[in-house]
């Protein structure tokens, strides 16, 4: 009995340690939307406040890769919904000695790594528009088009499953008996086929441009110049985090579960629908209950209001009293810093002076790097120039975005400690941070492997000379200083 | 004559429109989409890496120098096998395939737990609620483990709080996050296989066996094993794919010191500007993936077809 007892609190616990792997990452990203700090985490809390969805709205580079997101969606649909169909009406008909090849074929580009489809599709299509004679800005070497092409031909493969599926339950004797009535094969395929095809062709559509809107890695080698949703995301992930990537992450979800509250609700409606009309065609003489109106159905009224309880609380919530408590939260971390500096101030007076000659050019490379490589910069840093302070920086994190006005900035400048927080802050500066980072290589040696996959982003190219020069320019410096 | 008669089937039965309309989207898909891009990359990849220009010229001779490169390196290099690349190469194939096994071990319980022993709404409500993270975009679920896994993230938040470590663990340089992350990814393309598979089989077999006598392994191993092979080979394959194809995870996760394959082919095409060697790595990646399938269908001893299904 106890051992079968404790057989179930394991099983329990593992079921709900699942879920939590599951969820809990989600979750975490989710609350860190709607914590003040600049950096995304939950604690320390600092005050909730919806200030990064206003952030996330006012990014203009990301509504356009929304922008074109959705364009290449809907060519997806356009495009791909068709070839699945016409793929799995194929199925049905070619003999059963080349069906397997056939399948086999048309599977393929689902298990084929997206990172091939993209570099054969823009291949291809470069070699073509080269072959006519097409020139730079025709419509063959358009991002967007090579997208859609290079992303249709798997999310065809999709389509092309759920038209099998669906098929698989059509009678054909529908087809033959109004073709015997006179039907043209058109008039056929168009009243018999299609119509039967319906829900098989919206969840084909809504699947492909779900699969189009979330793809990555044919994307990224067929848009070129131009940039996605996901492009767009990845270089802002990569580059430097903040909260705004998690206020967009909630509101994904968010749409995602309306989306599917919404999908629920009309397919009961069509099944309710159905079943009525099958009592007709019984002849069953019910009376037909006259249809409630999507808006008047209670799940969805309810629904309608959590969602509108909701979001007044959490824009009540969000937006008042969130100044005071920055404010607060800001005259807090100050005190803490004040007491830090006056604190290392006594302990830095015997070598600051000889050290603050060569720390300058080095200190202002720091302030630019993006926030992986400053963990690693201040190491190396640390190793040179203090190798004493190394065990008090790397457990200092109160400090790590600490929104300091220019003179408190001035004034810790040469010391150590803020090193790694300027650095997250200026994240926001991709051009510098991308030159630091090959200078930093040059200091560590053993880096140089990582450092030149971190700099393999397209968007800058020229950005290693030009973050050198700014190393050296004075000027730079007191740009630090102003943008925070 | 044999294709004759089938053409003039196939167009008698589908009506001149409609047997048009698929010929020509078969067609472009077939041809425009899938093989004919694929025989260009082929092509790309043994020939000598000159600019557009001069492609179909002499210079644009054929050659191999591209896949030696991959393993012997450059001429100019003192090691005589290129160490870089091959190292990455087989650490994501090694990668890819422990993240598969770390799928399989977490969800071959929890598929059977949903299959099998829960019942009712709850565990219906439980298999939908696998769906949602899976909407999500690749790269914020990334950003989710990048934030959960930071310096100073929730873990290490926890536990430094705790007193486990005094210091931050950096979870990012030593891979923990990478691992983390891959596992998560594509985490429902094998629970749902094995689900389904598992779904289907009859309760009462389970139970036959165990009024038999049989123990718990011993059911699993002889009865719901072998029930959802097709199930595991195919999520097996899925997930495999996809984390030795996966460009985002490892870019956003990744340590410094950590490549993946897919990194390199990236930077051949968009740093160093070679899109033959980009394209022979594409192939080599290409073959890799189609050899693991082939030897998981041998393994498991199933067809394509009924792997896909």
């Amino acid at each position: 009995m106890i051992r079968g007892r404790m057989q179930k609190f394991l099983v329990i616990g593992f079921v709900i340690a699942f879920f939590v792997y599951l969820f809990g990452p989600l979750i975490v990203m989710g609350l860190t939307a709607f914590n003040t700090s600049n950096f995304p985490r939950v604690t320390p809390w600092e005050c909730f406040s919806i200030e990064w969805f206003d952030v996330l709205m006012q990014d203009a580079r990301l509504i356009t890769g929304v922008r074109n997101s959705v364009i290449i969606g809907i060519g997806v649909v356009v495009l791909a919904v068709p070839i699945g169909l016409a793929g799995a009406l194929m199925l049905m008909q070619v003999s059963a000695r080349i069906r397997p090849w056939y399948y086999t074929v048309t599977i393929a580009p689902i298990l084929v790594p997206g990172v091939v489809l993209g570099i054969s599709t823009l291949l291809f299509w470069d070699r073509v528009g080269l072959m006519l004679g097409a020139t730079e800005d025709s419509f063959f070497y358009d991002g967007v088009f090579l997208t859609i092409v290079g992303q249709a031909t798997f999310i065809s493969a999709y389509a092309m499953l759920i038209f099998i599926a669906r098929l698989q339950r059509f009678d054909p004797a529908l087809e033959e008996a109004a073709l015997d009535l006179g039907a043209t094969h058109v008039q056929a395929f168009r009243k018999i086929l299609l119509p039967f095809l319906r829900p098989a062709i919206g969840s084909a559509a809504v699947l492909a441009f779900l699969a189009s809107f979330e793809n990555y890695n044919t994307t990224i080698f067929t848009i070129v110049s131009s940039s996605t949703l996901t492009t767009v995301l990845a270089s802002k992930v990569r580059y430097g985090i903040d909260p705004s990537i998690s206020a967009l992450a909630v509101t994904i979800v968010f749409l995602t579960l309306v989306g599917a509250v919404i999908y629920e609700i009309v397919k009961r409606r069509e099944v309710r629908q159905s079943k009525a009309q099958m009592a007709v065609a019984r002849g069953e003489a019910r009376r037909t209950r006259k249809q409630r109106s999507f808006f008047s159905e209670p799940a969805f009224i309810l629904f309608v209001l959590i969602v509108i309880a909701g979001f007044g609380t959490i824009y009540f919530a969000g937006t008042v009293g969130v100044e005071e408590c920055k404010i607060a939260v800001k005259e807090k971390r100050q005190a803490e810093i004040q007491r830090r500096i006056e604190q290392r101030q006594q302990q830095q007076m015997a070598e600051s002076a000889k050290k603050a000659a060569s720390e300058t050019p080095e200190e202002d490379s720091q302030h630019v790097q993006d926030s992986k490589v400053t963990a690693k910069g201040t190491e190396a840093y640390q190793g040179i120039f203090a190798p004493d302070n190394l065990q008090g920086e790397s457990a200092s994190d109160t400090v790590e975005d600490e929104p300091v006005k220019g003179t408190e900035a001035y004034q810790s400048i040469f010391s150590p400690e803020n090193l790694q927080g300027d650095g997250t802050q200026e994240t926001e500066a991709p051009k510098p941070a991308k030159g630091t980072e090959g200078y930093q290589s040059v200091f560590s040696p053993e880096n140089l492997l990582g450092e030149a996959a971190e700099e393999t982003d397209a968007e800058a190219p020229e950005a290693d000379t030009q973050g050198y020069q700014n190393i050296f320019s004075p000027e730079n410096l007191t740009n630090q200083v102003q943008s925070q | 004559m044999n294709i004759t008669k089938f053409w003039r089937e196939f167009f008698h039965k589908n009506g001149a429109a409609v047997a048009l309309f698929m010929l020509i989207a078969v067609g472009v898909w077939l041809f425009m989409m899938i093989i004919l891009p694929q025989a260009f990359m082929l092509d790309f990849s043994i020939r000598a890496n000159v600019p557009p220009p001069k492609f179909g010229t002499e210079e644009h001779y054929y050659t191999i120098e591209h896949y030696k490169y991959m393993i012997f390196g450059s001429a100019l290099s003192t090691d005589s096998f290129n160490v870089i690349d091959l190292t990455v190469f087989f650490r994501t194939i090694a990668a890819a395939a422990f993240v598969t096994l770390i799928d399989v071990a977490l969800c071959y319980p929890i598929a059977y737990y949903l299959a099998q022993v829960s019942t009712g709404g709850w565990s219906r409500l439980m298999v939908l609620s696998l769906i949602v993270p899976f909407w999500i975009n690749e790269i914020l679920r990334a950003f989710a483990f990048k934030i959960i896994f930071g310096s100073t993230g929730v873990i290490n938040n926890f536990l430094v709080a705790v007193g486990i470590v005094d210091q931050p663990y950096d979870f990012i340089r030593n891979d923990v996050a990478l691992w983390a992350g891959l596992s998560y990814a594509f985490i429902l393309l094998m629970i749902f296989p094995i689900y389904n598979a598992i779904e289907s089989l009859d309760k009462n077999q389970i139970e036959a066996a165990r009024d038999l006598g049989s123990p718990w392994w011993r059911i699993h191993w002889r009865i719901v094993v072998p029930h959802a092979k097709p199930g595991i080979s195919s999520g097996c394959t899925m997930v495999f794919m996809l984390t030795a194809g996966a460009l985002a995870a490892p870019q956003i996760l990744g340590g410094p010191s950590s490549l993946w394959f897919t990194q390199i082919i990236y930077q051949g095409f968009n740093q160093a500007g070679n899109w033959a060697r980009g394209s022979a790595y594409a192939i080599i990646l290409l073959v890799a993936c189609v050899a693991f399938v082939l030897v998981m269908m041998k393994v498991f001893k199933v067809k394509f077809g009924e792997m896909m299904k």
